[in-house]
């Protein structure tokens, strides 16, 4: 849409927003079924107030209206996510191990430049208990192993150092399947969830885009579908269950 | 106010309920078809994105789905939420229970995969001794499977497999890239077969109710669509002992309905459909309905890669495309540890590697990430898992869902069966991997847990007695003659197919032969 069309349009919307809250009821007698918009929808629930020609047709302009073409961009790109959940320590060394884990290239950013470390800060502040135990306890045993073999905590270790606590760990997988072993579970799947916040990540998006590559990790996003499930969790009555008595009706 | 009696209910609009309202409209026969979800509209709904604009990086919501492994934060919206709807197992006995619910079902989500069942798996009693047979062999399903495949459009090849049944194909001819035919080689060697995959093509890649099933009833002028209806109970009446409707709740107000029917068919998919006869108290005086429960086990499997194929050499004759193991064990010969069999997908890539597959981390993997590039081979376990009368459900009326309807308790686990031909597979399509010349990266043996596969079945099996099974060889209850079944609920034994076109193939024979009985007035 060019800018005077969009202009032109917001206009017409202001227009029909106040005249309609200042409705008048109207005459007509066959009501014309309502079509969208949260203004009509008021209105439409007395349906002789909405069957005017007049409001009819401001019905129609609004329902013709299209939504602007405005860019929106990711939060990420101008603000920081506040780190929340692990402690001093623990942060510390996930943030080293995804230093390690995933350096910046040449091309491409790092999961330090993607935000990996305080993206999964606050994925873990809302994960279910034996999740966050799951890293709470493979962060300090990660820790626990450096400072036992090298006398120093695991965000200090050098490459080498560090490599030497994790590489035992290591090891392939497949499907939903990764290694049974407390440890070696902990190290698999850090392992993949720091590749994919950082390779999901706008700051990844971008560096795609500058590179002149494709967009990574494009799906088929599914949205809620009328209107979607939260609605049916927060409606508790009447339940199906306790019918009442059958009523009779006129 | 309406006072109607609809001729026949469906409830349920997968693939078993759009196709009974194909045939039975097709013949002049009047349905008003319900589902408990919403009409589903793929312009509205789905958008494609990438990740980065999701809210959660493409995770999801911290356990919003934890017993569907296969959502992700761009599907989580079209499965059921067990908070909305909950289920529950005992403690050990984790079981997937994969749902979804709009219009269509599961069927614009199915693999398409399109297996014909043979009679190693209709009469398998006889051939192994466990369970039971089913009361219809493959001559009585085979006029009804060319139908289905000309519908879902399959490919595949010709093969004079008597485990694999062919069929009404597109017929893929196409050779095999050079590391296909060395695994087709290498399982020559060792007694295995090796076969084109089969799979439904649809239209635009869909191979649904919506779009290949319920179009044609909308055209007959006779189908009644009714979406956001779930149906709380089926109805009886007292004095005829038949079914003459149901009582469903609207999805979105809880305003409860009452529908008057003729003939009732339930498709709901295997477990909803068991849940609704349970809380309506009907079709169990056999007492078998919830259970033999069975399915397919998944996740077994390897990952290997082709050395000519590495730093991007692969290409079209050098490695790519799928195929299929069909069941090769225990036919007739019997192999140790194990009853029945398993089937493979095997795939063959071009594209990247997956990272999980190597120990590696940093520059090292994204080294060896380059240098695999294109080589990927894989193999996965398709295995009959065995129908125990053990395996079972029950109602739970202490938990109810958001429409105050008793939810199911699950009691199902897999046994040493399954362990042992999650083993045999995976060592044998590792010693055809490497007997191809494939390098062999990760073997693993671990399997999903039971509903996984998304391919449940059993629990209102068939059978010819009305003492150990809930519907006959029609699909039609033993207990009220005007109620039908066409999901997989009346499978009798799972085999190693994905149950979709046999479900398909019963349920055209089960709505002809209805279209009949109503013709000649016997329901």
């Amino acid at each position: 849409m060019k800018r005077r069309d969009f202009v032109k349009g917001f206009a017409v919307a202001t227009a029909t927003a106040t005249a309609l809250g200042q409705q008048a009821p109207p005459q007509a007698k066959n009501p014309v079924p309502a079509t969208g918009t949260v203004d009509q929808g008021a209105q439409a629930v007395a349906p002789n107030t909405a069957s005017s020609p007049a409001a009819t047709t401001r019905m129609q302009q609004v329902a013709e209206f299209r939504t602007p073409n405005i860019p929106v961009t990711a939060p990420d790109i101008v603000a920081t996510t506040d780190v929340r959940y692990f402690t001093a320590a623990r942060y510390a060394t996930l943030v080293q191990l995804c230093a390690i884990m995933m350096p910046v290239s040449s091309d491409y950013p790092g999961a330090i430049q993607a935000g990996a470390p305080e993206f999964l800060d606050f994925l873990l502040g809302g994960s279910p208990t034996d999740r966050q135990a799951m890293y709470n306890e493979g962060l300090d045993r990660l820790n626990a192993d450096t400072v036992k073999k090298f006398s120093v905590a695991f965000a200090k270790a050098d490459a080498k150092q560090a490599d030497a606590v994790i590489r035992p760990y290591l090891k392939g997988w497949i499907n939903d399947h990764p290694p049974k072993e407390k440890h070696e579970r902990f190290i698999a799947l850090v392992h993949r969830e720091i590749r994919t916040a950082t390779m999901n990540s706008p700051a990844w998006a971008a560096a795609a885009e500058a590179s002149g590559e494709r967009t990574p990790g494009v799906g088929l996003y599914w949205a809620p579908i009328d209107p979607g499930i939260e609605t049916w969790v927060s409606h508790g009555t009447p339940k199906a269950s306790a019918p009442v008595a059958r009523q009779a009706h006129s | 106010m309406a006072d109607k009696k609809v001729d026949v209910l469906i409830i349920g609009s997968g693939h078993t309920g759009g196709l009974a309202a194909k045939i039975l409209t097709e013949k002049g026969i009047s349905c008003t078809m319900l589902d408990a979800g919403p009409m589903i509209n793929f312009e509205r709904d789905r958008t494609l994105k990438p990740a980065s604009q999701l809210p959660y990086r493409g995770f999801d919501a911290p356990g919003r789905h934890p017993h569907i492994f296969q959502s992700s934060e761009f599907s989580a919206n079209q499965w059921v939420d067990e908070k909305v709807i909950p289920y529950n197992y005992p403690v050990g006995q984790q079981y997937n229970w994969v749902r979804i619910r709009s219009v269509g079902g599961r069927s614009p989500f199915w693999g398409r995969q399109s297996f014909r069942h043979s009679d190693y798996e209709f009469k398998s009693k006889d051939h192994d001794g466990f369970g039971e047979n089913w009361p219809i062999s493959y001559k009585d399903l085979a006029p009804f499977y060319p139908r289905v495949e000309g519908l879902f459009r399959v490919s595949g090849h010709t093969d004079g497999l008597p485990q694999y049944p062919d069929g009404n194909f597109i017929e893929d001819n196409a050779p095999w890239s050079g590391a296909m035919q060395r695994f087709v080689d290498a399982g020559k060697k060792m007694g295995v077969p090796v076969t084109k995959a089969r799979s439904a093509r649809g239209v635009g890649g869909l191979a649904a109710s919506i779009n290949l099933f319920i179009p044609d009833a909308v055209a007959t002028g006779k189908l009644t669509t009714i979406p956001n209806a779930i149906v709380r109970q089926i109805t009886v009446d007292k004095n005829t002992g038949k079914t003459d409707g149901v009582i469903f709740i609207d999805r979105h107000s809880h305003r409860e309905m009452t529908l008057k029917a003729r003939v009732v068919i339930v498709a709901a998919g295997t477990l909803e459909t068991t849940r609704l006869l349970m809380i309506s108290s009907i079709a169990n005086s056999s007492g078998v309905l919830g259970h033999y429960l069975c399915d397919q086990i998944y996740g077994a499997g390897i990952a290997a890669s082709v050395p000519e194929a590495r730093g991007g050499k692969g290409g079209r004759n050098v490695t790519g495309g799928g195929a299929l193991i069909p069941r090769f064990r225990n036919l007739e010969t019997k192999t140790p540890g194990y009853l029945r069999g398993y089937a493979v997908n095997v795939s063959s890539g071009n594209g990247p590697m997956d990272a999980r597959w190597f120990p590696e981390y940093g520059p090292t993997l994204d080294k060896k990430l380059e240098e695999y590039n294109g080589s990927g081979f894989t193999t996965n376990i398709m295995g009959e898992t065995l129908g125990h009368y053990e395996n079972h459900v029950v109602l739970n009326k202490q938990v109810v869902d958001a429409w105050g309807m008793p939810t199911l308790t699950i009691s199902t686990k897999y046994g040493d069966n399954e362990v042992n031909m999650a083993k045999d597979m995976v060592d044998t399509t590792a010693a055809m991997a490497e007997a191809a010349g494939f390098e062999v990266l990760v073997k693993n043996y671990e399997f999903n847990p039971p509903g996984y596969s998304i391919h449940e079945q059993g629990t209102a099996r068939m059978g010819d007695s009305p003492k150990t099974s809930v519907v006959n060889k029609w699909n039609q209850s033993h207990d009220i003659k005007n109620l039908f079944i066409t999901d997989a609920s009346v499978f009798v034994s799972a085999g190693w197919q994905n149950p979709t076109v046999t479900m398909c193939a019963l349920a055209i024979r089960a709505s002809e032969y209805l279209a009949e009985e109503m013709r000649k007035g016997n329901v």
